[in-house]
């Protein structure tokens, strides 16, 4: 296997006593998913936010395609290919779809903010909104949606910026089983280097981390899968592997893995 | 020089007062009383009520105002500010500044009849006389009274904050909300309480500070707002560290005084608590701790259809150049181009306030800085260097915009909002106060301007220019709003972080956009200048920008019709109103900021969304016989005003 796109090793994190994130190791491979689960609380959408550069962590480093990034601001990261979702959703409420998506583009390439490239940016978008048949809602503003098609435009907003990481936290949370299957079969799809959403300058499939409560769909598409709680790593590895391990059954006690 | 240290100690003791109940209020509930000098001096107006105008017994009359009065007043505000808990803090920060000018307005209603009244003499609570400390050394009682019951109620507050439950609940308040939830203290609960105190510790230090002098209208407020250094000192939520930091302030001044009081340095002490304030300000910068990071940000709207926009704005400039100068008279001519001139100022606001979250309080500063550069240039250089001093005007304002924004703008909006408030107060007592820079009090002539051929020294000439600028202004500005600037605008406010892990730098954005207003402002300032044809110093102080804020909020921050509603409440000042309109005019604008800041299209918005109320409710009434009520009814938004 290749060299991982994004490393972050002894990540700690603490609010006051409270220990978020303790010690923790991931790798993110450059293609496919990886998955990263655990109990809520367990300090994953915490660990997002150290791996974005919105929280500084206690003490740790994070590595991105073989640069240390750990003092990057979140700008710098996103301008690096690095792009994510919220589990509570942050979308620009006060804009449209298609605006929530133009500006996602216009801020991920330098001088976007003057208007530059912007045909091509609105070819972007239009083939992200088609990609993800939001077509329907496009004119609509965000704030009004409900939160399926809300994680949708999330994770349009960050497809059009053409990432080579793309960070997912819980992004079937709120979403009902057909949703999710809709979700499932549209990360699958743009996950795929065939298919993905190809721009100009042929950056392809983005490699994906993602969070995700069902813990089926994860043992679906993941190749890895590290696995949190407390804020501890307590296992690393192939999905049959994980599903496995006791310390993993033992965190979702009585919610057996698959 | 011991007799300095006491004069400090005791001014000290008062800011000490002051810096704990803005620290009580910000650390238990999140906001930031700026109205804290206004409800001071509301409270010392109404003791001397009670004292001297009524002539009611000191001890009845001081337990009347802080066991009733002042606790009354407290539980108000508690109310006022609960009812906004869900808002964002850009509306609460407008609130307050809301209060602020309330209860300054309405002293002057209440209790000011003649223009002597503002001044009252208000003798001690203690009582008179003084002892000898050593042999040419005296204290008065006034001033041992005070600081021993500074002490106290210091010392009270840190008792009760350390063994009582609810002190408890209030300490845990600050670090975990939930944990609060669970000692079992109910959140209003400690809210209230928090706010009666600091209402009460606001009386005393107003009653304290004003019998030492006299009760002044517009000087108390500002010394109350010297305790605002030491409140950030105590990063907003040390109240030992307040305590500390105000008894240190205080002594500083004090001694200054003692050496520095003459020449250039007689300034420096009056400015000295404002620069204190900013310094603190860059030194912490991310270390102050935001007792609430999680608000939402009030969203606007985006509209959707710009030309509608840019038609009406396009119609309304060319009916102002054509019919204008030909309908009125000349003097309202000039007065409507001072106006438009004002209402260049209030487009920087609605782009800083209502398209990017951000409060400054400085714009009229930086107007000023336009103002002042260019009479200056046109004095020295002549008429036909107008434009070169307005472009001189800029190059000041920028550099300086920047030195205001860099440290602040990393931080969230309050404390913009609080680094641009000390900024206004040293331009005041500094910048704008050297006679070689303003021409003093009496300011600057600006008699003549020219652009080229063209001369600017007739009312209808200016009333061109400044129409033509207010409307290229406006016009550009929407063209940036529906851009990609005005979607990073956006992004920024409405999420920033999203905006920021999809690539915008906040601080960039924030910075770029604060400079660009203040250049703006600045040649708001110079057509002011232009205008006025006299430019004096209080027509840029940080009153001045307080006053713009408000009328922006009232006529709409996110929208370029509420800049030209701002300038509008400019032009009633200036015409033969009745002396009424003028007289309760503030007072209207304290209330209405108070009402209606929540809504950021302002009082169009609210206007007709009460027509759509009413007439929906007609409907329904003509034709109830017919229609089932729907269980869930949207509110009529169909029509968004764009301009
Ligand atoms: N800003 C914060 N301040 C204090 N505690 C926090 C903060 N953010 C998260 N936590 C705490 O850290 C722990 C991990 O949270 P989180 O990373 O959101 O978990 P997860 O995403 O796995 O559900 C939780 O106990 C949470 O309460
Ligand atoms: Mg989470």
């Amino acid at each position: 296997m290749s060299e991982p796109l994004l490393t972050a090793s002894g990540i700690t994190v603490r609010f006051g006593g409270l220990v978020a994130n303790d010690n923790i190791d991931l790798e993110v491979a450059p293609v496919g998913i990886t998955g990263l689960i655990g109990p809520n609380g367990a300090g994953k959408t915490t660990l997002f936010n150290v791996l974005t550069g919105l929280n500084r962590p206690t003490s740790g480093s994070v590595a991105y395609d073989g640069q240390d990034i750990s003092r990057w601001s979140p700008h710098r990261r996103a301008r690096a290919g690095m792009s994510r979702t919220f589990q509570r959703l942050e979308l620009f409420g006060g804009m449209t779809v298609r605006d929530n998506l133009l500006a996602a583009w216009e801020a991920s390439i330098p001088g976007g903010v003057m208007g530059r490239r912007q045909s091509e940016g609105r070819q972007l978008v239009d083939e992200v909104i088609a990609r993800l048949q939001l077509g329907a809602v496009a004119g609509r503003q965000t704030g009004e949606l409900p939160t399926g098609i809300g994680r949708m435009v999330e994770l349009g907003r960050a497809l059009c910026t053409r990432p080579r990481l793309l960070l997912l936290d819980e992004p079937s949370s709120g979403l009902d089983a057909k949703e999710t299957a809709h979700f499932k079969e549209i990360l699958v799809e743009v996950t795929d280097p065939e298919q993905a959403v190809q721009s100009e300058d042929g950056r392809g499939a983005p490699a994906v981390l993602m969070v995700e409560h069902d813990v089926r769909l994860v043992m679906d598409v993941c190749r890895m899968i590290t696995v949190l709680d407390f804020g501890k790593r307590i296992a690393c590895g192939a999905p049959d592997e994980v599903r496995n391990d006791p310390a993993v059954i033992a965190a979702y006690l009585g919610e057996p893995a698959a | 020089m011991l007799q300095f240290i006491v004069l400090g100690l005791f001014a000290g003791s008062i800011y000490a007062l002051a810096s704990l109940g803005i620290v009580l209020t910000y650390k238990t509930t999140g906001v930031f009383n700026f109205a804290y000098g206004g409800i001071a001096m509301f409270c010392a107006y109404v003791f001397w009520q009670l004292r001297d105008g009524w002539g009611l017994d000191q001890w009845i009359a001081i337990p009347l105002l802080l066991l009733v009065i002042a606790p009354l007043l407290g539980l108000i505000l508690e109310l006022l500010f609960r009812l906004l808990s869900q808002q964002s803090a850009e509306v609460q920060i407008v609130v307050c500044l809301g209060v602020l000018a309330f209860f300054t307005t309405i002293v002057n209603l209440v209790f000011v009849r003649h223009p002597d009244d503002s001044v009252r003499n208000l003798s001690t609570v203690f009582s008179h006389g003084s002892f000898g400390l050593t042999s040419n050394v005296s204290v008065t009682w006034n001033e041992a009274g005070t600081f021993i019951l500074a002490i106290v109620m210091g010392l009270g507050l840190y008792a009760m904050q350390r063994w009582t439950r609810l002190g408890t609940a209030m300490r845990a308040v600050v670090d975990n909300r939930d944990l609060a939830g669970l000692i079992a203290v109910n959140a209003r609960t400690i809210g209230r309480a928090a706010w009666i105190i600091s209402t009460v510790f606001a009386a005393v230090a107003g009653v304290l500070l004003s019998v030492q002098e006299n009760l002044v209208t517009y000087v108390l407020p500002f010394l109350v707002i010297y305790s605002f250094a030491p409140a950030v000192f105590g990063r907003l939520t040390n109240l030992g560290l307040a305590f500390a930091g105000s008894l240190t302030l205080g002594l500083t001044i004090n001694i200054l005084q003692k050496y520095g009081s003459s020449g250039s340095l007689a300034k420096f002490e009056t400015s000295l608590p404002y620069l204190a304030l900013f310094v603190l300000l860059v030194v912490y910068g991310k270390r102050l701790t935001e007792v609430k990071s999680s608000l939402r940000a009030t969203t606007s709207r985006a509209v959707a259809d710009p030309w509608r926009g840019y038609v009406v704005g396009a119609v309304a400039l060319i009916l102002a150049l054509v019919l204008g100068p030909q309908v009125f008279a000349d003097s309202t001519v000039g007065a409507l181009a001072q106006a438009m001139a004002y209402g260049v100022v209030a487009i920087t606001v609605v782009v800083l306030t209502g398209w990017t979250g951000q409060i400054s309080i400085a714009q009229m500063s930086f107007a000023g800085v336009g103002a002042f550069t260019t009479a200056h240039t046109v004095a020295s250089l002549g008429a036909l260097y107008f434009p070169l001093g307005v472009l001189f005007g800029i190059l000041i304002a920028v550099p300086v915009s920047l030195l205001v924004g860099i440290p602040s703008l990393r931080l969230s909006g309050l404390f913009l909002a609080l680094a641009t408030m000390a900024f206004a107060l040293v331009m005041d007592s500094i910048v704008f106060a050297s006679a070689s820079i303003s021409g003093g009090l009496t300011g600057l002539d600006l008699t003549e301007a020219k652009l080229g051929p063209i001369s600017f020294d007739t009312a209808t000439s200016q009333y061109y220019l400044c129409a033509v600028a207010l409307g290229v202004t406006g016009l550009f500005a929407l063209w940036l709003r529906h851009g990609p600037v005005g979607r990073r605008l956006q992004m920024v406010r409405d999420s920033p972080n999203a905006a920021a892990t999809l690539g915008a730098s906040l601080t960039v954005t924030k910075l770029a956009v604060f400079a660009a207003c203040a250049a703006i402002a600045a040649v708001g300032g110079a057509l002011l200048a232009v205008t006025q044809q006299t430019v004096i110093p209080a027509n840029f102080s940080f009153d001045t920008s307080l006053q713009l804020l408000l009328v922006v909020v009232i006529g709409g921050r996110t929208l370029i019709s509420g800049a030209v509603i701002a300038a509008g409440f400019y032009v009633v000042r200036l015409l033969p109103v009745p002396a009424t309109v003028n007289k309760y005019l503030p007072l209207g604008i304290a209330l209405a900021v108070i009402a209606i800041a929540q809504e950021p299209d302002g009082i169009g918005r609210v206007m007709l969304n009460q027509f759509q109320k009413s007439a929906a409710l007609l409907y329904r009434i003509g034709r109830r016989p017919r229609t089932p009520v729907a269980g869930r009814t949207s509110s009529p938004q169909a029509v968004r005003p764009s301009v």
